[in-house]
């Protein structure tokens, strides 16, 4: 059985010719400005005038050097850190003596320090800052 | 015809008005992390370029202002609006990026880095 067509306008209006002109612009534009913007929430305390020292003292300490991890005054190999650093965390139930104070050396390159702060935080831990100006403050 | 040109200048105004907060034209490269998480609803963004210089929004800033312009940024938006993008080149050193997140911290914002996922 045969289907009648009706015979259909094929062209579009030359007058809609502006709106969709308007509308390639606006998808090509965003199309240029989507940035991907991933990579990975991290929680830092908000820094205080003066840090709670008595705390501080309890809490995991780990000195970050460009080829060493330092946890507590023991030198780690990178693969057994975080498993190490976990167990230490498993033991305190409260969420503020989860808290790893990181000192790191001025040369520490940031791919690194990435890497470790990641490991800290999937043991567990929550990283706080310890800068320089700190570290000699604390020393005198 | 008319209006199509309107809007097409408006469009043009608001293009210019995006690029004044635009950090495109910044050099850095991304660290690489194996897991990655989309940021949302981040109100400002810093970048450490290769050559460890900070920048507000693409703007040049030095660090002891960093956390002063940021407070002002967030104002008293809520805790998940106070997201801040850390841009920072991957061989920066601590010296020039733990006081950029120290200011952030200070300001009250919550950090994000932008990292690249990393290749197997």
């Amino acid at each position: 059985m045969k289907l009648r067509r009706n015979k259909l306008l094929v062209e579009p209006p030359a007058g809609a010719s502006s709106d969709i002109a308007f509308i390639l612009i606006v998808f090509f534009l965003v199309c240029a400005s989507v940035q991907p913007e991933q990579g990975r929430p991290q929680e830092i305390p908000k820094s205080e005038e003066e840090p709670d020292k008595k705390n501080q003292s309890q809490n995991p300490e780990v000195e970050l050097t460009r080829t060493a991890v330092i946890l507590n005054g023991d030198p780690v190999p990178n693969k057994t850190f975080a498993p190490r650093l976990a167990s230490l965390l498993a033991r305190k139930e409260r969420q503020e003596d989860k808290v790893v104070v990181l000192k790191s050396r001025k040369d520490v390159p940031y791919e690194r320090w990435i890497n470790v702060t990641g490991l800290i935080e999937q043991a567990g831990g929550v990283v706080t800052l310890q800068l320089e100006e700190e570290q000699a403050h604390i020393v005198n | 015809m008319a209006m199509g040109d309107i809007a097409f200048l408006l469009l043009i105004f608001f293009v210019i008005l995006a690029r004044a907060q635009d950090d495109s034209h910044l050099r850095w490269e991304p660290a690489a992390e194996e897991e990655l998480k989309q940021a949302k609803n981040y109100k400002a963004s810093v970048v450490i370029d290769v050559d460890s210089k900070s920048y507000l929004n693409g703007r040049p800033i030095a660090q002891g202002q960093l956390a002063g312009a940021l407070t002002d940024i967030l104002g008293n938006a809520e805790q998940k609006k106070r997201t801040v993008l850390l841009k920072v080149h991957k061989d920066a050193t601590a010296i020039h990026f733990e006081p950029v997140i120290e200011a952030v911290s200070k300001a009250g914002g919550e950090i994000h880095h932008v990292l690249e996922k990393q290749r197997k």
